[in-house]
């Protein structure tokens, strides 16, 4: 089991929820949903970003405006559909019922803290 | 000193280093490769590349004059490598089709390089080049099992593990993210054209173990006078293989590309330069295949589709789909076959050509020693040096250049170099033309044959052997490399077998020797003086005629298919040997069945005795050669008479014995009626008796006709 393997995994599960819920607060260019991220020490690479958000766009869950600047290229800004905040809400519900789980399981046995590295992952899997 | 060009990008002029902007360029087109088959490809590339395009309008604001190579590298690692999101694409990718539940949407996930298997060469586990290991992964099983093939398979797979060691992969440019190494000509670090520093770099080996390794023919070539054992073979090595590795480094010369730019040079190291061209280069193979697939598909499924309808006018209509169906699934399978037929037959034929080729140039540098006992100096000479170099190298250099560029992908002046090769190869025909044409000249006419008598000390022995001297140990030696007829090859001498030994009956009591000389020549006259140098010399020490080994040439005294026949008269009662180490020399004939006056000494077959063997000593008698330890023990003095008795003797007893056979046999069939188990008794002497001289036969016969090849060759 490689221990990098395995937070990679359990960072990835939760990378759109994050996207999501930033984009939810207003729209948003793509380099400042890096740095927000960045600051909240959850890297992304901008090459993974565009990506993830043409593919949520081409489903429904977001929609974009062109927006001029004085920098370079007119840039797109990100919004949320309501499909996508409906998506979301589904999102929130999910990963509030997975953050009490893991909680209640980490926090009275620590010892027992390496079969819990691998729960959130197959707890997140069972509930989609 | 950098070159700045101007590019537009994203609608923008942006003035940009040249190397720079081939990195950008590289790195866009990884990108392109490995989004190939998403749905929403070109507007992830758009987006990125406008990202691109602000943070360069950023870098330009803060004053610097143009994008640079670290500007691009910079920009590249905030934006990540395909090889750096590779893992983590695939997982977001399984986790959003999951969440979706849309299964339109997931289809346009069907994201390949992840989850079909590739061959790779296996960086974990490699002994060599870690090859073996790839190909166990692939095809799952042990890689013990595939190490063990190419070792016993060595020979054979050799060149193919360099090949797919050049072109397959390594884990590692995945697993680490490295960049593919590619094969460059170094020229920061060159002796010649920087080939081996180059292949060191590929290898990340020392410079100087390439160079060694062309090296070592080389060096074996300055040891080629050492006889002693040990060096005979490094010695042969040299001879055929230092223009080996010569032509081998041309090759390498031509295949790989200059490090020119930086980029190449990055590439070249293996340091990062961002380029996923390995899945590029696949990718785009599978797009024209699958294109040019699909055309000789429709081609063929039309005449199926115009097969079915025929069949569909005696037919319901809900017959004809069917059969449509059928009909362009069949053409289909059709046409898959027909290409992997052609393709293997294209591969077999090219690889045969090459090999031979290549057997061919190694031949003849191991023939190169012999060449001046053939060729007159001068145009000759030049000739034979165009044939090998121009006729033979050529083409081999041109076709595994070619296979190579092919397996490699490199694109370049290669219409320049196919006509340089044809060219060349052209003259090289016409050199081999001249050659032949030159040397058949050499050996148009024939000389006037003559008879002279050898004067023997003393005719009246009753026993004759025949003996050529031992070989010396320094000739034996030198058994590498053996061309018939020509053997004993000194540095300036040459031995020739062309030598015929023919045992006939003497018409006098005494024992008689003559000896008849040929050759060719430009002219009779010519081929007169020739045979007039030749020099060989058959001396007789009591019972004991001793033969020169065969005709000794210099340098000075071309070949020109001289031969000898030696006649040796043998009187009745007297006997014959033909020593060992001379029956295996000469070809002996015997008989008293030609008649001097009409034998043409051009056309006499080379037809030996079915039941000579070498090293028996033979009684000549009334009616031939007979064994002497055929013959029951007789004295010498009447051995003529009583072989002759022995021989009726032995025939009658065969008879009797026959007879007797039958006898038992009649009774046999009588008692069994039947004749279920006759076979058993086809009882037939004779039978049993001539078995032996035919197997012998044959194989005599297999030797000549290797000598009469050669000789067809020289008569050419």
């Amino acid at each position: 089991m490689d221990i990098q393997n395995t937070q990679s995994q359990m960072r990835k599960g939760v990378l759109e929820f994050c996207i999501l819920s930033i984009i939810r607060q207003g729209e948003v260019y793509p380099s400042d949903i890096v740095e927000q991220m960045k600051r909240a020490n959850l890297h992304i690479l901008e090459g993974t970003l565009y990506p993830l958000l043409t593919r949520l766009k081409n489903a429904g869950l977001l929609n974009y405006r062109w927006v001029e600047s004085n920098s370079g290229p007119p840039r797109k800004y990100f919004m949320l559909t309501d499909k996508g905040l409906e998506f979301y809400g589904v999102l929130e519900n999910t990963w509030q019922e997975l953050a009490d789980a893991v909680h209640a399981l980490t926090q009275p046995q620590q010892q027992h803290s390496n079969p819990d590295e691998n729960n959130p992952n197959s707890n997140q899997q069972n509930t989609n | 000193m950098k070159k700045v060009i101007n590019i537009n990008f994203q609608g923008r002029v942006v003035p940009i280093e040249e190397s720079a902007y081939d990195i950008l360029k590289k790195y866009v087109e990884s990108l392109s490769a490995f989004f190939a088959n998403e749905d929403g490809r070109d507007e992830i590339i758009n987006d990125i590349e406008s990202r691109i395009a602000e943070l360069f309008s950023e870098t330009l604001k803060q004053g610097t004059t143009c994008i640079t190579d670290d500007d691009v590298n910079r920009i590249i690692d905030s934006m990540g490598r395909p090889e750096d999101f590779e893992d983590e694409e695939a997982n977001v990718k399984s986790q959003l089709g999951g969440e979706q539940k849309q299964s339109s949407q997931q289809q346009s996930y069907t994201y390949q390089s992840s989850e079909t298997k590739k061959l790779y060469r296996d960086e974990n586990s490699k002994v060599l080049g870690g090859v073996c290991s790839g190909i166990a992964n692939y095809f799952g099983i042990d890689p013990l099992i595939v190490r063990i093939l190419f070792v016993i398979f060595f020979g054979v797979a050799f060149v193919p593990y360099l090949i797919l060691w050049i072109a397959v992969p390594s884990t590692a440019s995945t697993i680490i993210g490295a960049q593919r190494k590619r094969l460059f000509r170094d020229p920061d670090d060159k002796l010649i054209a920087g080939v081996c520093s180059g292949l060191a770099h590929y290898f990340g080996v020392h410079v100087w173990i390439p160079r060694l390794i062309f090296l070592i023919p080389f060096i074996s070539f300055f040891l080629r006078f050492g006889h002693w054992g040990f060096w005979d073979f490094p010695h042969f090595v040299s001879v055929s293989f230092s223009p080996g590795a010569t032509f081998i480094y041309i090759i390498l010369w031509i295949v790989f590309p200059e490090a020119k730019s930086s980029a190449d040079k990055l590439e070249m190291k293996g340091e990062k330069v961002d380029l996923n061209n390995i899945k590029n280069t696949i990718q785009s193979d599978m797009e024209g295949f699958s294109k040019r697939a699909e055309e000789f598909g429709k081609d063929l499924s039309q005449k199926a589709q115009q097969f079915g309808k025929n069949i569909s006018e005696t037919a319901n209509t809900h017959g004809t789909a069917t059969v449509k169906k059928v009909g362009r699934g069949i053409g289909d399978v059709i046409v898959i076959i027909a290409k992997m037929f052609a393709y293997f037959i294209i591969g077999s034929i090219l690889f045969a050509i090459t090999v031979t080729l290549f057997v061919f140039g190694v031949m003849s540098a191991g023939f190169l020693p012999h060449k001046e006992f053939i060729l007159t100096n001068g145009w000759e000479d030049v000739l034979a040096w165009g044939t090998l170099m121009l006729f033979i190298w050529v083409p081999f250099i041109g076709l595994v250049t070619w296979i190579i560029r092919r397996i490699a992908r490199l694109k370049g002046n290669s219409k320049l170099l196919r006509s340089v090769f044809i060219a060349l190869w052209v003259l090289g025909w016409i050199c081999f033309i001249g050659l032949l044409a030159s040397v058949r000249n050499d050996f148009r006419y024939s000389n006037h044959p003559e008879e002279q008598t050898v004067t023997l000390t003393n005719a009246k022995v009753n026993k004759l052997e025949l003996r050529v001297p031992p070989h010396s140990k320094y000739y034996s030696n030198r058994s590498w490399f053996r061309l018939e007829p020509f053997e004993n090859l000194d540095d300036d001498t040459l031995y020739i077998q062309n030598t015929k030994v023919r045992i006939v009956k003497s018409s006098s009591d005494s024992f008689q020797v003559s000896i008849v000389k040929f050759a060719d020549g430009r002219s009779k006259k010519e081929a007169d003086d020739i045979v007039s140098k030749i020099n060989y010399n058959i001396t007789q020490i009591d019972s004991i005629l001793q033969l020169d080994r065969g005709i000794a040439l210099t340098k000075n005294e071309k070949f020109r298919n001289q031969s000898l026949i030696i006649t040796v008269a043998v009187p009745i009662g007297k006997k014959i040997k033909v020593d060992y180490d001379a029956g295996e020399n000469f070809h002996v004939q015997i008989g008293s069945n030609w008649d001097d006056e009409g034998w043409d000494w051009r056309y006499y077959e080379n037809t030996h005795e079915e039941n000579w063997e070498h090293n028996r000593e033979y009684i000549m008698t009334e009616k031939g050669l007979q064994r002497t330890d055929k013959l029951s023990s007789d004295e010498e003095d009447n051995s003529s008479n009583n072989a002759m008795d022995q021989f009726k003797k032995s025939k009658e007893q065969i008879l009797r014995e026959k007879e007797q056979k039958l006898r038992e046999l009649q009774e046999i069939d009588k008692q069994l009626q039947d004749g279920t188990d006759s076979n058993r008794y086809h009882y037939q002497p004779e039978k049993n008796k001539k078995a032996d001289p035919v197997k012998k036969q044959s194989a005599t016969i297999n030797k000549q006709l290797f000598n009469d090849f050669l000789m067809m060759r020289f008569y050419m």
